[in-house]
């Protein structure tokens, strides 16, 4: 059973999940601490040797010196031990102790005495021998120095304090233990700064990445002069070529095969153009396959030109050409050019006077794709209608009388390719070649507008199917914007009073012409 | 005589769909397979309307209408197989008067020819002749004058100067013009009429790139100043 494995591994694990930087940061600090770590425990234990040795050295040569002083004076006149003792001189905190003619003498003779003399000590001085030893009192290090003195038989001791010592190592602990501390800190700061400036490019890649995701293929990291760092940034650069050069080469090659199918194409629709005027001369079953022939043409011409519209969007060929126009105009062309001219129009009075400024080929194609969407899914439009939206916008929608769209479907039915049929049959005669919604959004997307889909405003079944676009500002206080000219330039309250004489005009005549 | 239509394509096949549907319509065609052959066929017998393709073998599109131009003002037809690209822009700026999108309808390129037709014939009379500034335009006589020096335009520049100058200082739409100048009956290509108005300054402007007689309206359109 290994218990600390796991334990191990998932310590591990948590500290791999941590940042790049982080870790090393906490790196980089674990290193100076042990370094410090280190640094004052090798100095504190050289200093502590030192200075333990040092205080024997002094403490044993004082020690000896005082032994000394008491053989001559005790040997002399009949002085007593105990006046003796307490004039002898001592370092700071040490006890002299005499044994004489088997009596113990103390200068402090509540806290010293024979009691506290390690026996082994007493033991060597007595058969003869100067010994030194540390010991134990209280809790703290004391020295014991024994002199044996045979000319008077007995012996002089002396403890030692350490105290002091001792007072000098704590504080010279205390000062390691911060030199260790700020190291750390130190370390932890320099660890920091040293993986800012490491990850930095990494940065700058992420960011470039970000870009490229983002449709800017073309984008690109500084080099920078780091070997290591080079490699990388050299290798996504690389990658980032090799990238566009693969998406512009798919994008390219949809754009190829249209162009290439166009040829073809053209002799396709002008041949059947030349039998459909010789159709009377046909007999019932040729023309019938005509009829197919030239349906299947034409959905294939317009299929390749879906395709070749929606591969300029992914190669990012596609460009607005801006024109700035009513959008009830608009609309109505829109409806007659894509061929149904039998749509009623409604446009609301606020909606009749406001301006887009639209690409109006992309324009025309949106309107004719959602109008023969409606055509293939939903028995045909009913209704275009043009009104306001929010925030300065303007909704073309195209109401249908089909069975609408399954809440489900709302989004699914603007991707590509996405067919309209579903197991219970609501909509679709598999007919739909599946890129029409999807342009039409494209279309709009680049316009900076919107679209959706939502069941029919009347609660009739039928689906609506509605794109917003943003109105460009036609009114006395932006007219000025919209004149530009030279010399000719007419002046903006004659811009704004004959834009409001059309608009009145285009509304009487779209409410005799399109209902 | 018959209408003669030179037809310059080197897709042979399309070429010969594209005679028979053009025969159809009671017009002779001519092919020519290159550039080259299509110069030497318009200079043996000029035809009344020259279809090109742009993408040409050898001299492509674009320099057999600038050649053709430089000694005819025929009404030209560009063929293209891109409509988004500068394709069309340039093939309109090296004289061609209108254009068609490959795949096309035989009779969507009937009416385009039909209508280029229309626009060689003289102009109705009747239109009074306008003037302004050192200009002169005389519908009748199909001419303009500079200080009374005639200044060579084409059949649908001229007609474009003749519709802007029936209003002067009206102001014409794109689709305006468009339908009028080029008979489409619905949204044509704006850059038609945007191309041409930069050709007929190129000729009748002292300034083409500070305009003083055929002026634009930013989100309108174009007009004649006086």
């Amino acid at each position: 059973m290994n218990t600390a494995g796991p334990g191990v591994a998932t310590r591990a694990r948590r500290f791999m999940r941590m940042g790049l930087r982080t870790r090393l940061t906490v790196a980089f600090a674990l290193g100076a601490l042990v370094l410090s770590v280190i640094l004052a425990t090798v100095t504190y234990g050289l200093v502590r040797e030192n200075l333990v040795r040092q205080r024997e050295a002094s403490a044993t040569r004082q020690a000896f010196l005082n032994a000394r002083v008491l053989r001559d004076s005790l040997r002399g006149a009949s002085a007593s031990e105990q006046s003796l003792l307490d004039t002898l001189q001592t370092p700071a905190g040490a006890s002299p102790v005499l044994f004489r003619a088997g009596q113990w003498f103390a200068a402090n003779p509540i806290e010293q005495g024979r009691e506290q003399l390690p026996v082994r000590l007493r033991e060597l001085v007595a058969s003869g021998k100067a010994a030194r030893m540390r010991f134990n009192l209280k809790g703290t290090t004391e020295l014991a120095i024994g002199v044996p003195i045979p000319s008077i038989d007995g012996a002089y001791f002396e403890i030692a304090s350490f105290s002091d010592v001792q007072r000098t190592l704590t504080s010279l602990a205390l000062s390691l233990l911060a030199a260790a501390i700020v190291t750390t800190i130190a370390g932890a700061a320099l660890g920091a700064t040293a993986s800012r400036r490491v990850l930095r490019p990494l940065s700058h890649v992420s960011a470039a990445a970000v870009a490229i995701a983002g449709g800017r293929l073309d984008t690109r990291v500084a080099r920078v002069t780091d070997p290591e760092l080079g490699t990388l940034i050299d290798s996504f650069n690389d990658m980032a070529g090799a990238l566009q050069e693969r998406i512009e080469r798919d994008a390219r090659f949809a754009s190829d095969v249209s162009h290439e199918l166009r040829s073809p194409l053209t002799t396709l629709t002008a041949s059947v153009g030349i039998l459909d005027a010789r159709r009377d001369e046909l007999p019932e079953r040729a023309r019938a396959a005509l009829d197919l022939l030239s349906a299947d043409v034409q959905r294939f011409s317009s299929m390749v030109e879906d395709l070749l519209e929606i591969s300029r969007f992914d190669a990012g060929a596609a460009h607005l050409h801006l024109e700035t126009a009513r959008i009830s105009e608009l609309v109505v062309q829109a409806v007659a050019a894509s061929g149904n001219r039998g749509v009623p129009i409604t446009v609301s009075a606020e909606a009749a006077a406001s301006t887009v400024a639209v690409d109006k080929r992309r324009l025309v194609a949106v309107v004719s794709n959602l109008l023969s969407n409606a055509e293939r899914h939903g028995g045909g439009a009913t209704t275009v209608d043009v009104e306001l939206g929010d925030g300065g916008t303007v909704r073309i929608a195209v109401e249908d009388a089909g069975a609408g769209v399954a809440p489900e479907d709302k989004e699914r039915v603007f991707e590509r390719f996405a067919r309209g049929a579903d197991a219970a049959g609501r909509r679709g005669t598999g007919e739909g070649v599946g890129l029409g919604l999807a342009l039409v959004r494209e279309h709009v997307n680049l316009h900076g507008g919107r679209t959706w889909v939502e069941d029919r405003r009347d609660g009739a079944p039928g689906a609506r199917f509605v794109l917003e676009l943003p109105l460009v500002a036609v009114g006395p206080d932006s007219a000025g914007d919209e004149v530009d000219l030279g010399p000719a330039a007419i002046s903006a309250t004659e811009l704004a009073t004959e834009l409001a004489a059309e608009a009145a005009a285009e509304q009487a005549e779209l409410g005799e012409t399109l209902e | 005589m018959a209408t003669r239509i030179l037809t310059v394509e080197d897709d042979e096949r399309i070429r010969t769909a594209v005679r028979m549907a053009l025969e159809d319509e009671g017009w002779t065609v001519i092919e020519a397979e290159s550039g080259e052959e299509a110069v030497d066929a318009f200079a043996g017998q000029p035809a009344d309307v020259v279809l090109i393709d742009l993408m040409l073998p050898g001299m492509d599109g674009f320099e057999l209408c600038r050649s053709l131009r430089r000694t005819s003002d025929v009404p030209i037809v560009m063929v293209t197989a891109r409509t988004d690209t500068h394709d069309v822009v340039a093939g309109l700026e090296a004289g061609a008067d209108d254009y068609v999108t490959k795949p096309f309808q035989p009779k969507e390129l009937s009416a385009r020819i039909r209508a280029l037709l229309r626009r060689a014939r003289p102009a109705e009379s009747g239109r009074a002749h306008v003037r302004f500034g050192e200009l002169e335009v005389v519908p009748d006589e199909g001419v303009v004058r500079r200080n009374g020096t005639e200044i060579h335009l084409t059949k649908t520049e001229f007609r474009l100067l003749c519709e802007l100058a029936s209003a002067p200082g009206r102001v014409f739409s794109r689709e305006q013009l468009l339908e009028r100048v080029w008979g489409y009956d619905y949204f044509g290509d704006g850059r038609l009429v945007d191309v041409h108005v930069r050709r007929l300054r190129t000729k009748i402007e002292t300034d083409a790139a500070n305009p003083r007689h055929v002026v634009t309206v930013r989100g309108l359109g174009y007009k004649i100043q006086t």
